[in-house]
């Protein structure tokens, strides 16, 4: 039943790799200045020759990325736990919340650079401005699934709202938590080079924005590139911590309530 | 003696139980029956403390007397739908109750162990509940509620998801079980047979607003039961049920 992952990714690895001999054969065939739209051997060739360069930079988004997003993680459990328990801060705080995401919050990238400076702390607060909220309503929903006759069994055998919520809640709400972090976590790496955008020393984001300002396109895609796999790395990371500790909540829960 | 004294329920105005009192003896299997809707959920629903919001009830509970709030470890309640939680193991479900009634997880364990074998659960301590059958999932839901020690279970129609030949095996397996650790048991079912072939008594509800019809005391063992009398009392109680025009 189950297909080799070598076989699940095959389409996939075609198609990329269809796309990107396409794409070198217009290149080469038209002519295309490399100004406009460098091959992708002359990105290859780009991101090898800077690869040192790069690499400081991509370093520094990453621990950006990672400082936000965990931090992000932590309040957003946080938050939701104070939710769940105090009904009338959810039913205050929770409408607020969802109206804060019709802001553009990359948008607030150049304020944030205004109100606090070129240091880590205005990246940071964007990554978590950008990532809280899936992670937050993920939370909040799995909590929301916990079929009735769960609650019953354990309230009537004594547990109190504390119990009902380590015991019942939390592990419902887990898939839908790492479902959340997922999002998340590919918001996170685009955040942090926003945030960057907007003014920095290092990182993936002023390096992108100093190559352009140079007209080296194939430098800026180089980025672009490392971006993705940094962001795959963490998706990658994010699957493993998932399989390696809850293959117990994968169980369907298949409780008609 | 788990005494039920003036219980009456309602949703919002509607009655949905008219007042009603019961005694319930120890180690005594009072199965309640009556069409669905009637509120026989409810009352079990409200001995163990888990009356849904919605409705209200007024009424006392006694355990020898002494009034008895809801939850209360002396009755262990056993919900209709499967509970056994699918993230832990069998052994893990099993001393749920023990370890919420403040035993450590190791003693709770300890004491959860020794009854697999007798519950037909032997080599399934460390399963999770999809890898077992609808019967066994039922036995391990049992061995959850007997195991808590208490002086009553109160079971809401525990065989109603599984197959009839599972069904079958398992009432005579509930009994033996019962037999070995007896209990005051007060089992909510819609099934006929399945109340006369149990039961020591029968309580026989009405339709919506609940009221009690028939207290019928099955006096005959229930190895001594022959085809004809259980045959007998169904025909009764099918006639109390469907005369009943409320």
């Amino acid at each position: 039943m189950s297909i080799p992952p070598i076989s699940r990714a095959l389409p996939s690895l075609c198609l990329a790799a269809a796309f990107l001999a396409a794409w070198q054969g217009y290149c080469t065939w038209a002519h295309v200045s490399p100004l406009i739209l460098p091959a992708p051997s002359d990105v290859a060739l780009g991101l090898w020759i800077n690869r040192a360069v790069l690499g400081s930079h991509a370093a520094a988004t990453l621990s950006v990325a990672a400082i936000g997003f965990t931090l992000s993680v932590c309040f957003a459990f946080t938050t939701s736990v104070m939710l769940h328990f105090v009904p009338w801060l959810r039913r205050g705080l929770f409408p607020l919340l969802v109206a804060s995401q019709t802001v553009p919050i990359v948008a607030l990238a150049p304020l944030m650079v205004l109100w606090f400076g070129f240091g880590l702390l205005p990246k940071v607060l964007l990554v978590i401005l950008v990532t809280f909220f899936p992670v937050l309503v993920s939370l909040l929903a799995g909590y929301a699934r916990v079929p009735q006759a769960y609650l019953d069994q354990l309230a009537s055998m004594g547990a109190g709202r504390g119990q009902l919520f380590r015991r019942a809640a939390l592990p419902i709400a887990r898939p839908h938590f790492f479902s959340g972090l997922r999002i998340s976590a590919t918001y996170a790496i685009v955040a942090t080079i926003f945030a960057e955008y907007a003014g920095a020393r290092q990182g993936l984001g002023i390096y992108i924005l100093t190559a352009k300002n140079n007209f080296r396109a194939d430098l800026v895609l180089a980025a672009v590139v490392l971006s993705a796999t940094l962001t795959l790395l963490l998706l990658g990371l994010l699957h493993m911590i998932d399989h390696a500790t809850g293959r117990r909540y994968r169980r369907a829960v298949d409780v008609a309530d | 003696m788990l005494r039920i004294e003036y219980l009456s329920i309602r949703a919002g105005t509607h009655t949905l139980i008219e007042p009603v009192s019961l005694d319930l003896a120890d180690n005594e299997i009072t199965c309640l029956i009556g069409p669905s809707g009637c509120g026989k959920s409810s009352i079990i629903k409200w001995l163990a403390g888990v009356l849904p919001p919605e409705l209200s009830a007024t009424g006392t509970a006694r355990l020898d007397a002494a009034p008895l709030a809801a939850p209360n470890p002396a009755l262990a309640y056993q919900a209709q739908q499967d509970t056994l939680f699918p993230w832990l193991t069998i052994a893990e479900n099993a001393a749920l109750g023990l370890e919420i009634a403040g035993h450590s997880r190791r003693a709770a364990r300890a004491r959860v162990l020794p009854l697999f074998a007798p519950f037909g659960l032997s080599g399934h301590e460390a399963s999770f509940p999809d890898q077992l059958s609808g019967g066994m999932r039922q036995r391990a839901t049992f061995l959850r509620t007997m195991v808590q020690q208490s002086r009553f279970l109160l079971l809401d129609e525990p065989f109603s998801a599984l197959d009839a030949v599972t069904r079958l095996r398992m009432q005579d397996w509930l009994c033996t079980r019962l037999a070995e650790h007896p209990r005051g048991v007060l089992m909510v079912t819609h099934d006929l047979y399945e109340a006369t072939q149990m039961a020591d008594r029968l309580l026989v509800m009405s339709a919506r607003p609940g009221r009690m019809l028939d207290d019928i005391p099955l006096t005959t063992a229930r190895s001594a039961r022959t085809e004809a009398s259980l045959a007998e009392t169904r025909a009764l109680l099918k006639s109390l049920l469907l005369e009943d025009t409320t």
